[in-house]
């Protein structure tokens, strides 16, 4: 039998509840993971479509020997990967458009678009 | 190669060029020593190379957002020093001579913090850059010509602000520089939020509003603007309150000392 001092009161039981189904969440609805690549100071792949109002992971290698910076100002998304590594950007929900991004070391070559539909 | 070489150093070097000149401007009117300058430009040097030289491994903590939590944590440590140095800042009455030895350390650890920080954010990003130069491929002598011209172009920008806010007098000079120093600290809470959105440690929203097609953040007054004010075109409502919190924890404490100094006798 449980003591009835050690039974938790109904606020605190609805704020475990409440705990409890907030980090389950993420294991029901796994954000999707799109890969990029960036060789010779290009992006692969250069255009990438993913869904509205979600949110996304972005996995990007860099398999350049020098570093890249990845820049959009429609994503407000801003960082620096260095050569020859692996980094993640999340990105979104996103309303339906186009977002286009770049790398900032190599402006002329390293140009993309997020086309989110 | 030389034009984006321009650009990129002298975006990056502008937000720290300009924070600094509103330090010397206040520390012309504040009459202190400018031995923060050289310490927090020199450790900002070291740590900026440190970052820059480690980022790599920096950015593969916290399941690869190293890099967001680390320069969310020194620009929120922006926003909190340049508080305290708010808060160290003597009134239009009393001088370095009279002020207590306790505000005199405040005021040289949060100008010095403040600077070494924002240095090492920005200058490691520079150094980043300037690595690739060493690359076989690249042209040397172009990237560094460029890198220069856009170094020097982000200090004079800095010292022209520096002659702006001196010509004022006194009171009003104190009043600019720390409105000045209130924006510079919600842009970097603002942006430590941003980071943290990116690294999904706060939750992301869509844009509050969308001022794009006014002024562009790619545009060059956008990115001025975006280095004076934090312009953002789209900004999110977290970094709207963390721009609200950081700039008016600033204007408060600066209130809370002349507060202090007018009830003391």
């Amino acid at each position: 039998m449980i003591c009835p001092r050690l039974r938790p009161k109904a606020p605190l039981r609805l704020l475990i509840i409440l705990l409890t189904s907030l980090c389950s969440a993420p294991l029901l609805a796994a954000t999707p993971v799109i890969e990029l690549s960036i060789k010779d100071h290009l992006f692969y792949s250069a255009e990438i479509e993913i869904p509205a109002n979600t949110k996304v992971k972005l996995f990007i290698r860099n398999l350049d020997p020098t570093a890249e910076e990845f820049e959009s100002y429609e994503l407000n998304r801003e960082k620096v990967i260095s050569g020859q590594s692996k980094t993640v950007i999340f990105i979104g929900p996103l309303p339906p458009g186009e977002y286009p991004f770049f790398g900032e070391f190599f402006p002329k070559t390293a140009q993309g678009k997020i086309l989110v539909k | 190669m030389l034009i984006n070489s321009v650009i990129f150093v002298l975006q990056e070097t502008l937000e720290a060029a300009l924070l600094i000149s509103v330090l010397l401007a206040m520390n012309y009117q504040q009459k202190q020593s400018t031995r923060w300058l050289f310490v927090g430009f020199a450790a900002g040097l070291v740590f900026s190379f440190l970052y820059a030289f480690n980022m790599a491994e920096i950015s593969e903590w916290f399941d690869y957002v190293g890099q967001e939590v680390t320069n969310a944590t020194l620009q929120a440590a922006i926003t909190v020093f340049i508080a305290l140095y708010a808060l160290s800042l003597n009134g239009h009455k009393t001088t370095v001579i009279d002020s207590s030895p306790s505000s005199n350390r405040l005021f040289f650890i949060a100008a010095t913090v403040s600077v070494a920080c924002a240095i090492t954010v920005e200058g490691s990003e520079i150094f980043i850059y300037m690595s690739g130069f060493f690359q076989p491929t690249a042209n040397l002598q172009t990237a560094i010509m460029g890198c220069s011209i856009g170094f020097a172009t982000g200090v004079s920008i800095g010292v022209l602000l520096f002659y702006i806010l001196r010509s004022l007098p006194s009171p009003a000079l104190r009043a600019t520089a720390l409105f000045l120093l209130a924006l510079f600290a919600g842009n970097m809470l603002s942006q430590a939020a941003l980071q943290l959105t990116q690294a999904d440690w706060i939750p992301s929203a869509q844009a509050v509003w969308d001022t794009s097609q006014w002024l562009s953040e790619s545009s060059v007054s956008g990115r001025l603007l975006y280095a004076l004010i934090g312009y953002e075109a789209t900004p999110s409502l977290a970094q709207i309150i963390s721009y609200l919190i950081g700039a008016a924890s600033v204007l408060l404490f600066a209130q809370i000392k002349r507060h202090r100094e007018t009830s003391t006798p």
